[in-house]
């Protein structure tokens, strides 16, 4: 299958080499378990992908991981470091980079501003007007890998899904970041757009310094296509872990997608 | 204790009557989004009415009433709805703004017909009754509490044991499941505003007559029940009656002590500096404690907004056609002296200072959304503080301007972390609390403003310049207002502007990106509380003499309207606005048409909510309506005898369509 032709850089073994360690993460809200103690490792250069039926808990993860959302318990390790009570902002800055379920563009502003905007945010000094070459020359690699300048001079507001994925992924690009994590990329995108958004992810996560990459995606195809490991998460627990052809003959798994299995 | 009764007992009735309108308030913003920030002028209107028909045209009460609360009352309910039902997928600055213009609409429009200050007959008997040994009551407070209280529990009946009820909390909690299952929406919403405007008129005859009936008076005392109305947002209906019980008792209370002198201005202030703490207390709460309707509200992704669309160029300074046109109406501003010397230029040097606030405003509403009811308390801070330092202690008048925007600058921080937890129409509300706050607390303390007759501002010398003389002080004024506007343009432009655009359209994306949310708002505020503090002491230097009453609360909402007639997008707005200001001011213009302008001003604010650049862009359809329809038609040429193509006629082919996200 597929999966076998992801290129994956030699595992780093040690935990403390993860980009991202997230430990026994719970959420609840009142008395709903939205988390219960989700662990979560996503090591350099891999595309790790977290899949689980509606409601398992993980746009609540990414929340968490990002920062909009407080955990009741556990910790967010981030390159090392204990990032669990650093606001939202702070970690897009230390490389945390993330796009979102429902379209968070900055609507009323030209794509290419959109990108220029997330540069100017993420970089020390970016409001203030400083490194301006260094945001030109990164918005214009941006915009050449995800063949952005046919919409440029469009608004954010008037754009396609597809497309608002894509300028989604190209602002988390422009911030340079160390992890990426895409909410759920592959909706509202028709079998062309998810195609085309495949490959670019690959071409996004090659190279020494890429992003690592955390996936949450309902389309399986997708899924199978680009992540090298899958973790399964369902009424807010990991019920399974491992390659996606472990996950895919998985009974528990099954059982959770229950009707649906066809899907894996 | 016994001392405490006869305030305990004052208290009840009218805090009866806060609870009401908090009841009515509640009702329409569960059911249709809509906080009805002129439900007080609902009731001075309906109470107007009333007065007309019954003390006036001497129509007896059994007939007067039923007119009011079946004809009157009921058709300012279906205005209303008719008025906002266009808005339901607007974007809640609109909807705010929309009800603040009815507000201004009605109280204008009460203006024009009827005097200022009339006094309404109380509709019970004023004798009194003893209970107890010591206590009187007025037949006219148990009246009014037992119909508070009635109406209190046929509404809470209402909706717990009718079909209607049923409704309305389906309508409440999603309206589009509920149309989908057959309740007719639209009805249950016109009927909701039907009952919330009756309510406002039981409110309005029966308050009048101990309040006074005053244009001004009902609207300010209605927004007391503004307290009580979050707590029903927050907990329900009863929690709104009880609510507006306790805020009655607590104020009748304050007064006790207040006469005592211990606490003066606070009772006045009890109720604004409640809803203040509700707000902020109750942020998290108020968030979800909204409805389906609400929640529509907020989901809706401003789409009916227009947009201008900004230079993408990294942050390069460039000069287009609005910064030419700016300059170009810069040199001549400066040369209008030379052409109109006379007393007319001290209107327009008023227009610029006006403007200069405006902007404030601009920045902080039209570009950062947040939306303000405040800017003239900050205007008040610096005017007084620099009125003081320049003229009671002989400071030099730079030193006093900066004085007193750097005193107003704390004050901006408080409204910036309150724009933390708040937004939209919460902000709006804490934003209008503050203001209410710094009327009755700071402003009205005479060692700040020299009381009712306020304090004497000396005009400003400095680098060997005076300007006592009327074009000097013009020419100051214009200078002042186009570094403002040069600045803010210049960062408009470049990774400022787009730091408060981004903050505005998506701050929860912003933040992942790395933009701190926190040190952004507070900063926007404090700069625009600054800057307003700069307008107030120019305001202060050319006036000479200012009182508290020129920097009230309703000074800020007049602000806040002809900034959106303007265009709260546009720095042009702020002009426009400043011009708005001054048109009744001028003496050339006749009274009658002077007295119309606020009413104008409501209306036009109304019609043009939904749109960012105001008149700007309204003047910009036109035209270009007009222009398309004036185009001549392509010349027809007669086939020539080639038969070859004729050739594209050249009015079509050229022009391209203007695309639709401009309108």
């Amino acid at each position: 299958m597929s999966d076998s032709t992801v290129t994956m850089p030699a595992p780093p073994v040690r935990p403390d080499s993860a980009v991202l360690l997230a430990e026994e993460i719970s959420v609840h809200f009142g008395g709903l378990k939205a988390l219960d103690k989700v662990t979560l490792e996503v090591l350099p250069g891999r595309i790790v992908g977290l899949i689980g039926p509606n409601g398992a808990g993980k746009t609540t993860m990414f929340n968490v991981l990002t920062g909009l959302q407080d955990a009741s318990t556990g910790r967010v390790l981030f390159c090392g470091s204990d990032v669990s009570r650093w606001p939202a902002h702070r970690r897009g800055r230390a490389g945390m980079a993330r796009t979102f379920q429902r379209l968070a563009l900055f609507t009323r502003m030209t794509v290419h501003d959109n990108l220029v905007a997330s540069w100017e945010s993420s970089h020390g000094g970016g409001v203030l007007g400083r490194g301006r070459q260094q945001c030109r020359r990164k918005v214009k690699d941006v915009m050449d890998l995800l063949g952005l300048w046919p919409l440029a001079d469009r608004l954010a507001g008037e754009l396609s899904t597809g497309q608002g994925r894509m300028v989604e992924l190209g602002r988390a690009l422009c911030t340079d970041p160390r992890l990426l994590l895409l909410d759920e990329p592959g909706s509202g995108l028709d079998a062309k757009e998810t195609a085309t958004f495949s490959a670019i992810l690959r071409s996004v996560t090659s190279g020494d310094d890429a992003p690592a990459v955390l996936l949450v995606e309902h389309d399986m195809a997708l899924v199978m296509d680009v992540c090298a490991e899958l973790t399964v998460l369902d009424f807010g627990g990991v019920i399974a872990r491992g390659t996606c052809d472990e996950i895919r003959v998985n009974e528990l798994v099954r059982a959770a997608y229950l009707g649906d299995a066809s899907v894996i | 204790m016994s001392a405490y009764w006869p305030f305990i007992v004052i208290g009840i009735f009218t805090g009866g009557l806060y609870g009401l309108a908090a009841m009515g308030m509640v009702l329409t913003y569960k059911t249709v989004g809509v906080f009805n920030f002129a439900y007080g002028a609902i009731a001075m209107f309906c109470a107007f009415t009333y007065w007309q028909l019954h003390d006036q045209w001497g129509i007896s009460a059994w007939a007067a009433m039923p007119i009011l609360f079946l004809i009157v009352a009921p058709v300012i309910g279906v205005i209303l709805e008719a008025l906002f039902r266009p808005l339901s997928g607007a974007a809640v600055e609109v909807v705010i703004v929309v009800s603040l213009g009815v507000l201004a609409a009605l109280s204008a429009a009460a203006g024009l017909i009827w005097s200022q200050d009339e006094h309404l007959q109380a509709i019970f008997p004023i004798s009194t009754f003893r209970l107890g040994s010591t206590l009187h009551v007025g037949y006219d407070q148990l009246g009014t509490l037992l119909i508070s209280l009635s109406m209190a529990a046929v509404l809470w009946g209402l909706l717990r044991h009718t079909r209607f009820g049923t409704q309305t909390r389906a309508v409440v909690d999603n309206p589009d499941l509920s149309d989908m299952i057959g309740v007719h929406g639209d009805n249950v919403r016109r009927v909701a505003w039907i009952l919330s405007s009756v309510f406002a008129a039981l409110v309005g005859i029966l308050i009048s007559p101990s309040q006074g009936l005053d244009v001004n008076q009902l609207v300010l005392v209605v927004i007391y029940a503004f307290a009580p109305a979050v707590l029903g947002i927050l907990f329900g209906l009863p929690a709104a009656y009880l609510g507006g019980l306790g805020l009655g008792i607590a104020v009748s209370l304050m007064s006790k002590w207040s006469n005592s002198g211990t606490v003066s201005n606070l009772e006045a202030a009890l109720p604004y500096l409640l809803l203040f703490i509700l707000l902020v207390v109750f942020a998290k709460r108020l968030k979800a404690a909204g409805s389906g309707a609400v929640a529509q509200r907020l989901s809706a992704l401003r789409s009916s907004e227009t947009v201008q669309r900004l230079r993408w160029s990294v942050g390069s300074f460039r000069i287009d056609r609005g910064l030419a046109a700016g300059l170009g109406g810069f040199v001549l501003a400066l040369l209008v002296p030379l052409a109109f010397p006379g007393p007319n230029l001290d209107f327009l040097t008023q227009g610029f200072i006006y403007a200069v606030i405006a902007l404030t405003l601009v920045v902080l509403t039209g570009w950062a959304g947040q939306i303000s009811l405040a800017q003239f308390a900050f205007v008040g801070v610096g005017a007084f503080t620099a009125g003081h330092l320049a003229g009671a202690h002989g400071q030099h008048f730079l030193f006093a301007v900066v004085m007193g925007m750097l005193f107003a600058a704390p004050l901006g921080i408080i409204v910036g972390l309150v724009s933390l937890r708040l937004s939209g129409l919460y902000l709006a509300l804490a934003t209008l609390a503050f203001a209410l706050v710094m009327d009755n607390v700071v402003f009205n303390r005479s060692d700040v403003s020299g009381g009712q007759t306020g304090i004497t501002v000396a005009r400003p010398h400095f680098f060997g310049m005076s300007f006592t003389g009327r074009a000097a002080m013009y020419e100051l004024a214009v200078v002042v207002f186009a570094l403002v506007a040069i600045v803010a343009y210049a960062l408009r432009q470049g990774p400022i502007g787009r730091r408060l655009h981004i903050v505005r359209d998506s701050p929860l994306a912003a933040s992942t990106l790395g933009v701190n949310l926190t040190v952004t708002k507070i900063v926007v505020f404090v700069v625009g509380a600054m800057v307003a503090a700069l307008g107030g002491s120019l305001y202060g230097a050319w006036q000479q003499a200012i009182t508290p009453q020129d920097f009230m609360w309703s000074a800020s909402l007049a602000l806040l309207l002809v900034v959106v007639l303007g265009g709260r997008s546009l720095i042009s707005g702020a002009v426009i606005a400043g011009v708005v200001y001054v048109i009744p001011l001028l003496p050339q213009i006749p009274t009658k048409i002077k007295e119309l302008i606020p009413l104008l001003v409501a209306l036009g604010v109304i019609g043009l909510a939904q749109e960012p650049e105001g008149t700007v862009a309204l003047a910009r359809r036109q035209t270009r309506y007009v222009l398309g329809v004036l185009r001549p038609l392509p010349r027809r040429t007669p086939p020539q005898g080639t038969g070859a193509e004729p050739g594209a006629p050249a009015g079509v082919s050229t022009r391209r369509v203007v695309p639709s996200h401009v309108r």
